[in-house]
């Protein structure tokens, strides 16, 4: 029998974001109604069609219900007691980095995120995003001379109207699901990137978003657009301070593939996961998806899910262009009373679409983790497939696995497999590593990142690493 | 929806048992499932209303069994034509369960019946008369098969029910065949209660004619090293649902479960699962196979639910689908619901058509098209249908599925 409590050494690491910037911030009052829409709205200077897209949104998400039927357990959220825009308060216009206030330079370091431009060795261009504003973008120059547009969203509606107007809600439609109206109703922020024709992305784009005041909700929104033949790949990257109240996050993520396009989205999300009691930490309610409009295009999603106290997401497909390819690779990992639901939906509509799932699912100490797929080949989607391989390892006997792909085919020529096991660390194996001298903590990480190696492979080699660490601290002192 | 009016209106009756009361007051409030919840989301509206269209008949019309019974040892009971059984041999005994014995069973079983989950039950026992309802105990080993028909006449809603108690080291091969009529409706609810050591090999053939309709629940109980064996078939039926509930009730107890559906025309047959491990060392291997051709609809959900208790599970299912035409739809939906660590639990899914390749092979030796089809269903049928405890010479399924469905 494994040392249970040993086990449970492994996974205590204390969460290291959880520090709150000083930071003078500009909040307006709580609730939630038409004229905090408007002033949110007013505030970014919006042109009137955003305006009338959040208003319309607000109406349906009025009309809607908070789905239930994922069975989480978590108090009742009250809408009107959430501030909807916080921003910290700085100079009217900043022409570079320099102006940025040096506290919240700071505070990006002290997460290690690159924001000076000293650190350009990193070569990857962020975009962070602190409460509701996007505080700076770096890169710009460098990626304008290709012709690759990155900005926060809000910039992006005054400088790329046009394209904003063209695509936004187009994926996720304002009344897609309860938190994606609410999102379109008071988005404050979040990233655009626009890469044109022919393009290959000259350095990998990153966001970094992170929730600083304990009273207000994150709704950002980004958008990516990938003209013909072009590529890209798009790291995402969120933390919060430790708070005993629950905070609200509600993003929607949009990707569109022209013809030959590839978007490759990658998020390694680390909110604050709420303490042993499950008291505090992040709710965080997702919606995610991408549509392979063009012919041959590919969207790859890849994440590692280890923070909020709920976790509700399920990056998605649309795979419309014939022989488009739609990937999801995720670790998803909870503990003490972390649930999350996460998986994905792949919708083939086009034909010879293909799509793969590899989801691996790592649950410890009183949490929940559940895999939700769907795979769905619609009546034209002749000669397509789809595989999905989901496997749970529990670590110790108080955590829960649930795996619940739904599979439906309209289409007799086209395949779909689905495979899930569930098991636990195995004994021998533990037992092997100890003998040759590996530390038991040792040797239970490097079986944990061997069980998710399938998917660290998809993620690009700095979130690589740092998920690999990521799994180890907050898998000390849980194994049991 | 007569039945429905029925419910709704009802007024105490006296001819009604007591069961029938206690089930029609639990579906009074809410007469109909709840068409948005999991379990009859993908049910199809007009035809459960078709279901339910037909007055119920209490009394049963002749019919034709399908094959001849070939041996004189075979146990052969119709329910609802009154029969009487008590055999006493020396290696065995079959009896009737005694009035008591019966009430105290359903009632136990109906105090844990939710609404929605168990309305096929609700519905069953709120309408089968003390006639319709047949309990058997089971005691020794060496028993000959055991065939139970249950049928519809047409034009009717007829509801059966099998109460089965199987007693401690006891050893049975039984066969259930539930046979709809044109235009009719069968309501078929089984509940078998397996004690410690028993084990059963349990066939369920349904197969119905022109626009016939069966809801069949079944609900198994096992003790401590039991063993329940299922071997399923259903098939032509305009509208079937075929509900499992499994509790292993102390887990220790080895379940295995091969079920195929094949729809055709308009058909939609679906097929729900639910096993629940309630104790360590449970064994599940499970296979559930749909065919769904022309503009039929098969569906398939099965849930494993392993609580911290049990611990050392070893469960594994699989849905394997076979979809032949353009305008069919398949659905499947496996799901692992788990608690405890030290388990191994696994499911698969699969929808494909028939292997083109294996079809080429086949032709480029000279066998026909039709014919290489015909060989790759039977291979595909031949799994299930051998599971099913039932001889060759008796009842030729295989050939019933290939040239006449």
């Amino acid at each position: 029998m494994v040392n249970e409590n040993l086990v449970k050494d492994v996974v205590k690491e204390p969460y290291k974001y959880g520090f709150v910037t000083d930071i003078e911030t500009e909040k307006i009052e709580k609730g939630l109604n038409e004229d905090i829409i408007k002033l949110i709205s007013q505030k970014k200077e919006e042109p009137k069609f955003l305006l009338d897209f959040r208003l319309k949104a607000f109406k349906k998400w009025q009309k809607m219900k908070e789905p239930d039927w994922a069975a989480l357990g978590y108090k009742k959220i009250d809408y009107q007691d959430i501030i909807y825009y916080s921003a910290p308060k700085q100079k009217e216009k900043i022409s570079s980095l320099d102006e940025v206030d040096p506290k919240l330079l700071e505070t990006f370091d002290k997460l290690g995120i690159p924001l000076t431009e000293q650190k350009k060795l990193t070569n990857v261009a962020v975009d962070a995003v602190f409460d509701s504003v996007s505080i700076a973008t770096t890169f710009r120059e460098e990626l304008a001379e290709h012709g690759v547009i990155f900005c926060s969203i809000s910039e992006a509606v005054k400088n790329h109207a046009d394209l904003i107007e063209k695509y936004l809600g187009t994926v996720v439609p304002a009344s897609d699901n309860y938190f994606a109206a609410l999102n379109s109703a008071v988005f404050s922020d979040g990233s655009f990137v626009y890469i044109p024709k022919g393009v290959t992305c000259p350095m990998d784009l990153s966001s970094y978003f992170r929730i600083n005041s304990g009273d207000s909700g994150q709704f950002e929104r980004t958008l990516i657009i990938a003209e013909e033949s072009s590529s890209v790949s798009y790291l995402e990257g969120c933390t919060a301070p430790m708070f005993d109240t629950n905070t609200l996050h509600a993003a929607v993520v949009e990707l569109i593939a022209l013809d030959d396009a590839s978007i490759k989205y990658s998020t390694v999300q680390n909110w604050y996961a709420g303490d042993e009691e499950g008291i505090g930490g992040i709710f965080n309610f997702v919606t995610k998806r991408g549509k392979c409009l063009g012919k041959r295009s590919k969207i790859s999603w890849s994440q590692v899910e280890t923070g909020s106290a709920i976790t509700w997401k399920y990056p998605s497909c649309l795979l419309l262009g014939e022989e488009s390819v739609g990937e999801f690779y995720s670790v998803a990992l909870t503990n003490n009373l972390q649930q999350a639901d996460t998986g994905t939906k792949m919708i083939h509509i086009g034909p010879k679409t293909k799509s793969t799932i590899v989801s691996k699912g790592i649950s410890a100490g009183n949490s929940k983790n559940s895999y939700r797929g769907l795979v769905k080949m619609g009546t034209k989607a002749t000669g397509s497939r789809n595989y999905s391989q989901c496997d749970s390892m529990l670590i110790g006997d108080q955590a829960s696995a649930n795996t619940f792909p739904y599979i439906k085919s309209q289409q007799p020529n086209s395949e779909i497999e689905h495979e899930a096991s569930t098991c636990r660390i195995s004994e021998d194996q533990l037992f092997y590593l100890q003998s040759r001298g590996i530390e038991f903590e040792e040797a239970v990480s490097m079986m944990v990142s061997g069980f998710c190696r399938d998917v660290f492979n998809q993620l690009p080699m700095e979130f690589a690493a740092e998920a690999d660490k990521l799994l180890a601290l907050k898998l000390e002192g849980s194994v049991g | 929806m007569k039945i429905i009016e029925k419910i709704k209106t009802n007024k105490s009756d006296d001819n009604l048992t007591e069961i029938q009361k206690i089930c029609l007051h639990k579906l009074q409030s809410n007469p109909l499932p709840n068409p948005k919840s999991e379990l009859w989301r993908l049910s199809k509206k007009s035809k459960l209303s078709n279901f339910l269209d037909y007055s119920v008949n209490e009394k049963d019309s002749k019919f034709d069994i399908p094959y001849p019974k070939n041996s004189q040892s075979t146990i052969r009971l119709i329910i609802g034509e009154n029969c009487q059984i008590k055999l006493i041999e020396k290696n065995y005994s079959i009896q009737q369960l005694s009035e008591d014995e019966l009430q105290k069973y359903i009632k136990e079983q109906i105090s844990f019946f939710k609404q929605n989950e168990n309305w096929s039950d609700l519905l069953n026992l709120s309408l089968s008369c003390k006639n319709n309802i047949l309990g058997l105990k089971i005691n020794g080993s060496k028993i000959p098969p055991i065939e139970i028909f249950s049928h519809a006449s047409s034009n009717s809603l007829n509801a059966k029910t099998l109460v089965i108690f199987l007693e401690k080291n006891c050893d049975v091969e039984l066969l259930q065949v539930n046979l709809g009529k044109e235009n009719s409706s069968l309501s078929q609810s089984t509940f078998f209660c397996l004690k410690e050591n028993s084990s059963v090999n349990h066939g369920v053939v349904s197969y119905g004619e022109n626009r016939s309709n069966l809801l069949n629940s079944l609900n198994v109980i096992q003790q401590k090293n039991s063993a329940y064996n299922l071997g399923s078939l259903h098939f032509k039926f305009n509208y079937a649902r075929f509900e499992i509930s499994i509790k292993q009730s102390a887990g220790n107890a080895k379940t295995n479960i091969k079920g195929m559906q094949i729809t055709k025309k308009n058909e939609q047959i679906s097929t729900y699962t639910k096993i629940e491990f309630n104790g360590p060392n449970g064994f599940l291997d499970q296979i559930n196979k749909s065919l769904a051709d022309d503009k039929s609809h098969a569906i398939f959900e099965g849930s494993i639910i392993v609580p911290k208790i049990a611990q050392r599970t070893d469960a594994s299912q699989l849905s394997r689908n076979l979809l032949l035409s353009n305008l069919a739809q398949i659905d499947t939906k496996p799901q692992l619901e788990i608690i405890a660590d030290d388990v191994k639990c696994k499911h698969g899914a699969t929808i494909s058509q028939l292997n083109e390749e294996e079809l080429f092979y086949m032709r480029t030796r000279g066998i026909t098209l039709t014919e290489a089809s015909k060989l790759q269903l039977s291979s595909y049928f031949q799994e299930i249908i051998s599971f099913i405890p039932i001889s060759k010479d008796k009842w030729d399924l295989l050939d019933k599925l290939l040239n006449e469905n």
